[in-house]
C-alpha cells in the first residue's frame, strides 16, 4: 500500500490518460457510428457500399494490428504524400493522435452495427406519422428518431463502450502513457509488479463500474413509454 | 357546386415495379364532403390515399389542395419526386392522416403527441396549443388519459389519440386509413362514433374502410375501387340498393 501511495502520482496521471483516450476515442467512435449508419440506411448505393467495405475490413482486423499500421505507418504515408504534392510539410503524428483516432475508427465500424439495428427497431409508422403531419426530416430525426434510437442503442452501446475503455490499454505498445504503461512501469522497477496490476485492476473495475451507472441513468431517461415486463 | 373543391385528385397512377396498382383514378372532394373508399384488399384504395399526401410517390396525376396543385418533377431516373419539399411539407399538416396502426409516437405521452404538430410544424404558441390540444382530447373522450403514454392505452383509445391529434393540426381535409381495421371488434364502435362526429360537424373526410354500415349511413359519397380503377361511385343510398356492377355485388355480399 506504501508503494501505491508513493507511485499515486503515475496511476494518477495514467488514469487520467485513459480516460482521456477513452473520451476521445468515443467521440470519434460515435461521429462515426452515426455516419456509417446513415451510409448503411442511405438510399444511395455508393454510401451503401463504402460503408460496408468499412466496418468489413475495420471488423476483420486484430486492434493491436491497426494501432502499429496507423502510428508506425501512418506518420509515413503522411509525409510521403506532403512531400509529394508539396501540400504540407513535414508532420508527426502523436500517439494521443495515433492511439484516440484508431480506436475511435476501429470502434466506430461496431457503433455502426449498433446504431444501425437501433434506427431499424423504430416501427416504420412512427416516422409516417411524422412525415404526414408536415414535419421536416431534421424534426423527424430530432424528435421521433433520435430518442428512440438512444434507447434501443443503449444495450449495444454499453457493450461497445465497455470494450472500447479496455482497449485503450492496447496504446501502451506505441508508448502513450496510459494506466497501463504506468503502473506496467512501476512495478518493473520496484519489483512489485502484482501489486501494481492489482492497484490497475481496481481502478479499470471503478470505470467501468461508473459508466455502469451513468448508462443505467441513461437508460431510465430514454425509457419514457416503455412498458417492462 | 361552386367554387374550389377541397381536394382533387387527377388521374392518379402507381406501379410498384412493373405491377401497376392504380391505373388513373380521380376523385374530387367539396368541402364537408365525406368519401367512404371501398375495395377488396388488394384494390389499391390504401395505396391511392397514401400518394394523396405523398407517402407512396405517384408515377403521375396531380394532386390539388384548395386549388393549389403539389408541383412535382422527374429527376435523373426518370422517376417522379417533389419540385420543391417545403411546399409538399406545407400541403400535409394541411392534410392530417390517422393510420391503421395508430402510429403514435410511443416515448411521447397522449398530451405530447397531441402537441407535436401544432408546437414544432405550425409554431402554435404553447398555451394556446395546450389549450386546443386539452379541448380536442376532451372532445374524443380522454381527458383523463394525457399523461398516459400510448403503451398504456387500448387500441380503441390510440386510435382516438390519433384522430385528436390529426385533428390538432386543423387540417383541411382527414384521411383515414383503414382506421378501425386494426380494432378488436367491442372497439370498433368508440372510434367510429368520434368520425361520425366529425363529419356532422362538416369535416372533410377520405375514409378508407370496412365498415359497410359508416359508408352507408355517414358518406356523402361512397367509391368503390377494383383493381385500381374507380369501378362504381355515388350517393351511397343508391349504391349499396342498386349495385350496377358484378364486383361490386359480388363484394357487398362477401362483406355482408
Amino acid at each position: 500500500m506504501d508503494l501505491i501511495l508513493e507511485y499515486r502520482s503515475q496511476l494518477w496521471a495514467g488514469t487520467v490518460m485513459t480516460i482521456q483516450l477513452a473520451m476521445a476515442s468515443l467521440v470519434i467512435a460515435v461521429a462515426f457510428g452515426l455516419l456509417g449508419a446513415w451510409a448503411k440506411l442511405s438510399a444511395s448505393h455508393i454510401a451503401r457500399r463504402l460503408a460496408h467495405v468499412y466496418t468489413t475490413i475495420v471488423r476483420g482486423i486484430p486492434d493491436l494490428v491497426l494501432i502499429m499500421l496507423v502510428f508506425y505507418g501512418g506518420q509515413v504515408t503522411l509525409n510521403a504524400m506532403g512531400a509529394a504534392t508539396g501540400l504540407w510539410g513535414y508532420v508527426e503524428v502523436s500517439q494521443f493522435v495515433a492511439g484516440a483516432g484508431t480506436i475511435g475508427v476501429i470502434f466506430g465500424a461496431y457503433f455502426t452495427e449498433t446504431f444501425r439495428g437501433a434506427i431499424m427497431a423504430i416501427p416504420r409508422g412512427q416516422i409516417e406519422a411524422g412525415i404526414s403531419c408536415g414535419m421536416p426530416r431534421s424534426l423527424i430525426f430530432r424528435h421521433i428518431i433520435w430518442p428512440q434510437m438512444v434507447r434501443y442503442a443503449l444495450p449495444g452501446f454499453t457493450n461497445n463502450w465497455l470494450v472500447q475503455l479496455k482497449t485503450t490499454a492496447l496504446v501502451s505498445v506505441i508508448g502513450l502513457q496510459d494506466l497501463v504503461y504506468n503502473a506496467f512501469t512501476a512495478g518493473r522497477s520496484t519489483g512489485q509488479l502484482f501489486t501494481f496490476m492489482a492497484a490497475a485492476f481496481v481502478i479499470y473495475l471503478a470505470l467501468t463500474g461508473l459508466s455502469d451507472i451513468a448508462l443505467r441513468a441513461l437508460d431510465r431517461r430514454y425509457s419514457r413509454g416503455v412498458v417492462r415486463a | 357546386m361552386t367554387g374550389i373543391s377541397a381536394l382533387k385528385v387527377d388521374d392518379l397512377h402507381k406501379s410498384f415495379g412493373e405491377h401497376e396498382v392504380i391505373k388513373g383514378v380521380s376523385m374530387e372532394a367539396q368541402k364537408g364532403d365525406v368519401i367512404a373508399i371501398l375495395g377488396a384488399s388488394g384494390s389499391g384504395k390504401s395505396t391511392f390515399l397514401r400518394c394523396i399526401n405523398l407517402l407512396e410517390t405517384p408515377n403521375s396525376g396531380d394532386v390539388y389542395l384548395a386549388g393549389e396543385k403539389i408541383r412535382m418533377k422527374r429527376n435523373r431516373h426518370g422517376e417522379t419526386v417533389p419540385e420543391d419539399i417545403r411546399q409538399v411539407e406545407r400541403m400535409r399538416a394541411r392534410l392530417a392522416m390517422v393510420f391503421q396502426g395508430f402510429n403514435l409516437w410511443s416515448h411521447m405521452t397522449v398530451m405530447e403527441n397531441v402537441l407535436e404538430g401544432p408546437l414544432y410544424v405550425q409554431k402554435t404558441p404553447k398555451a394556446e396549443a395546450r389549450e386546443k390540444a386539452q379541448a380536442l382530447l376532451a372532445k374524443v373522450g380522454l381527458s383523463d388519459r394525457a399523461d398516459y403514454y400510448p403503451a398504456h392505452l387500448s387500441g380503441g383509445q390510440q386510435q382516438r389519440v390519433a384522430i385528436a391529434r390529426a385533428l390538432a393540426m386543423d387540417p383541411d381535409v382527414m384521411l383515414f386509413d383503414e382506421p378501425t381495421s386494426a380494432l378488436d371488434p367491442e372497439l370498433v364502435g368508440e372510434v367510429l362514433a368520434v368520425m361520425r362526429g366529425l363529419a356532422e360537424e362538416g369535416r372533410t373526410m377520405l375514409v378508407v374502410t370496412h365498415e359497410m354500415g359508416f359508408a352507408r349511413d355517414v358518406s356523402s359519397k361512397t367509391v368503390f375501387l377494383h383493381q385500381g380503377e374507380v369501378c362504381e361511385e355515388g350517393p351511397p343510398a343508391n349504391l349499396f340498393s342498386n349495385p350496377q356492377t358484378e364486383q361490386f355485388r359480388a363484394f357487398l355480399f362477401r362483406m355482408n
